[in-house]
């Protein structure tokens, strides 16, 4: 008789068998060892089996001195939030492998480079934009911020309700994973040279005071540095941010650059897209394809193959541009070696703005549009604008007041101290990036800075909301009772700032002094906020 | 409470005593623990799974009529409840794959004792543990069943929406898989 299979003695063993079925078996295996054999290691199989698995796994035990509430979801929630602090004292490892804020020593102001430079964009910024720039800058990170909050809102309620842990788990892992795995070479020191002979086969990572590289590139090259020199080949793209990027070799890529100053005299085979103090493109220099850029100052002498487009502040042409030729800002100059081969459209303010010169070429359309300096209280869409940003102030203002009341009441009572929070917002306003820079250059204190300068751009957002929220009770002249009372008085409030930054002349104080007021007033409140039993 | 009889403790808990109730989680979340840990993979959702049996117990422990021994009807209740949070998981598909178990032929046994066979140390034993927990769902779920909670074929059929043969050749394949891995281990 043949041997059954495997199949069916564990089924016998298991006692799963129809009867007849089992009786062939048993009569099989009175004569057949080998089954028997078989059979036994399957029962003997079962019993350890059964044995294991009556052991409780370890956690089990653990388990019964516990208190039988289902584990409540901010456990869960708290390991998402821890997930992601490791996430970031990842990136911020890397950042500090990097060492990228030794190579910004620039903007250390205690460095001589650094002052000359802090001081020299410090003015420039404020000569153009002023505290406006500040607050316009510190509206779109309190934006940002306002979205963060929903975003991370959303992320935990939807874990709560879609239970869609595990891929965020996913998320979270992948992240983590994609670090390590840019698998990009990494170079860093003082000075950082990938010499004449040399090539790097991989993308090449260089952060250093100087970087130069003779060499050549197979993959991107990315810079971290006061100075970048290019005078090798780099077959990819060139990303820098440093004071100054030269490039007077080859990128056969683009070029995206935030940068003091851009030199370009080499060659380019793709565009380049900067955001810089200075742009210079020399005679001898080649762009593949076109140029997007913003930047104080642009001098076009090279050739570019397609279009270019500037807002600039000045820009000189004298070079050689295959198409369209956009720019809008400040003066614009066209050489008589100049030639566009497409169309020119420049904005400008003032005629007297462009030169154009009677021997340069421009084969398309001549548009120049001057901007009349028309008031933009005519635009309909500046009020618009001003609505979004006022029903965002109230909308901050009402979550903020929700979220901390106690807070937000005691801030806005607090600007009413007059001379102190001004004083206090004003060493405030200028003690906070000194003391970013300062926790920023110690490698470690980059995580502080960081928040710092969060807290820092949001507070300022935050100021006009105190500061009208003040000014609002003070006109209404009654308690504020409900949150609605105290959202009617913020906007009142400001409605009165947003008007009051308008007026000619006097507006950028009110700005200043409202920034510094509700500044003040944060720090007034922080302070008390931290000795509960302090007095006013 | 600890002294009571569990009838007692169950006539308590179905007046929904919170005392009662806390003492049936005293003495039974160990065993609903193990057997959610080894049917979920993970011992957090295990913890979750446990939980929730035993909210759930509050509003079913009047169903419970005393046909079967409580802790049996326990278990029974904590396996289905498993296995409706892992069909939930694996919503588009059928919990238990039927597609390769019913095709597939089954090899023929290797030669030589099966490591499971053998009278085993505790760290043998806990490396069988991570064995079964390393198994796919589709044999670890009815090997637990069948020698953890000692369902038989057709219940575990039916729970699993399976055909009673295919509970047969996952749990043989299940056998075999830690045969092969415990093997490995030990090389």
């Amino acid at each position: 008789m043949d041997c059954f299979s495997e199949l069916t003695y564990a089924t016998f063993v298991d006692g799963e068998l129809a009867a007849e079925e089992a009786r062939q078996v048993r009569n099989h295996l009175a004569a057949c060892s080998r089954c028997r054999d078989l059979v036994e290691s399957l029962r003997a199989e079962n019993r350890v089996l059964q044995e294991v698995l009556r052991e409780l796994p370890q956690e089990a035990g653990e388990r019964a001195g516990l208190a039988w509430f289902p584990r409540s979801w901010v456990w869960g929630d708290l390991a998402v939030v821890t997930a992601m602090l490791a996430l970031s004292a990842i990136v911020s490892q890397w950042f500090d492998e990097q060492r990228v804020p030794e190579v910004l020593e620039w903007l250390n102001p205690f460095s001589s480079a650094g002052s000359m430079n802090l001081v020299f964009n410090l003015s420039y910024y404020f000569g153009r934009g002023g505290v406006a720039m500040l607050t316009h800058y510190a509206e779109i990170v309190g934006w940002l911020s306002l979205l963060c909050l929903l975003g991370s809102s959303a992320l935990l309620l939807g874990r709560r309700w879609g239970r869609s842990r595990s891929g965020l788990c996913l998320l979270t892992v992948l992240l983590a994973l994609s670090l390590p795995s840019l698998a990009l070479e990494r170079r860093h020191s003082e000075f950082v040279t990938v010499a004449a002979n040399e090539t790097v086969d991989d993308s090449l990572v260089a952060t250093g005071n100087t970087v130069r590289m003779d060499g050549v590139v197979n993959g991107d090259l990315l810079v971290f540095g006061r100075t970048v020199e290019v005078s090798g080949t780099v077959k990819g793209d060139l990303l820098s941010w440093a004071q100054k990027t030269e490039v007077r070799g080859t990128v056969e890529g683009h070029i995206y650059t935030f940068s003091q100053s851009l030199d370009v005299s080499g060659q380019v085979g793709h565009s380049i897209y900067a955001w810089v103090q200075s742009l210079r493109i020399e005679d001898k220099g080649h762009v593949g394809d076109g140029i997007v850029a913003g930047a104080a100052d642009v001098v076009l002498e090279g050739n570019v193959t397609r279009s270019v487009t500037v807002f600039t502040g000045s820009a000189d042409v004298s070079g050689n541009i295959g198409r369209d030729l956009t720019m809008a800002g400040g003066n614009f100059t066209l050489a008589n070696s100049a030639r566009v081969g497409g169309n020119l459209t420049a904005r400008v303010r003032r005629q007297n703005d462009v030169h154009i010169a009677d021997g340069s070429t421009i084969a398309g359309k001549r548009d120049i549009q001057i901007q009349v300096k028309e008031s933009r209280f005519a635009h309909p869409k500046f009020y618009f604008f001003q609505a979004v940003w006022l029903l965002a102030a109230i909308l901050v203002g009402w979550l903020g007041l929700v979220l901390f009341p106690a807070f937000f009441h005691g801030a806005s009572e607090a600007v009413g101290a007059g001379w102190r929070s001004v004083g206090l917002g004003f060493v405030v306003l200028v003690g906070a990036p000194v003391a970013m820079i300062v926790a920023a250059v110690t490698l470690v204190g980059i995580p502080l800075a960081l928040m710092l300068l969060f807290s820092y751009l949001a507070a300022i957002y935050l100021a006009k909301v105190w500061v009208g929220a003040f000014l609002g009770k003070l006109l209404l002249k009654r308690d504020i009772a409900t949150t609605r009372d105290w959202l009617l008085g913020l906007l009142v409030g400001l409605l009165i700032i947003t008007v009051g930054e308008f007026i000619p002349f006097v507006g950028g104080l009110i700005r200043f002094a409202v920034v510094c007021l509700g500044l003040g007033a944060f720090a007034w409140q922080l302070y008390r906020a931290s000795r509960p039993v302090a007095t006013t | 409470m600890e002294d009571l009889e569990l009838e007692s403790v169950l006539q308590l808990a179905r007046g929904h005593d919170a005392d009662a109730l806390a003492e049936l989680y005293r003495r039974y979340s160990r065993r609903v623990f193990g057997l959610c840990r080894y049917l979920m993979g993970s011992t957090e959702t295990a913890e979750d799974a446990t939980s929730e049996v035993f909210l759930k117990l509050q509003r079913s422990i009047d169903s419970y009529d005393g046909s079967v021994p409580f802790p049996s009807w326990l278990l029974r209740v904590t396996s289905n409840h498993c296995i409706d949070m892992l069909r939930r998981k694996r919503r588009e598909r059928q919990v238990i794959g039927e597609t390769e178990a019913g095709t597939a032929p089954l090899e023929v046994a290797g030669p030589g004792p099966s490591p499971l066979s053998e009278v085993i140390s505790a760290e043998q034993q806990a490396a069988i543990r991570q064995a079964i927990a390393s198994l796919p769902e589709n044999y670890r779920v009815p090997l637990v069943l069948r020698y953890y909670s000692d369902l038989g074929y057709d219940e575990i059929a039916h729970k699993l929406g399976l055909k009673r043969d295919h509970v047969a050749v996952l749990l043989l394949r299940a056998k075999r898989k830690l045969r092969v891995v415990l093997a490995r281990g030990r090389e």
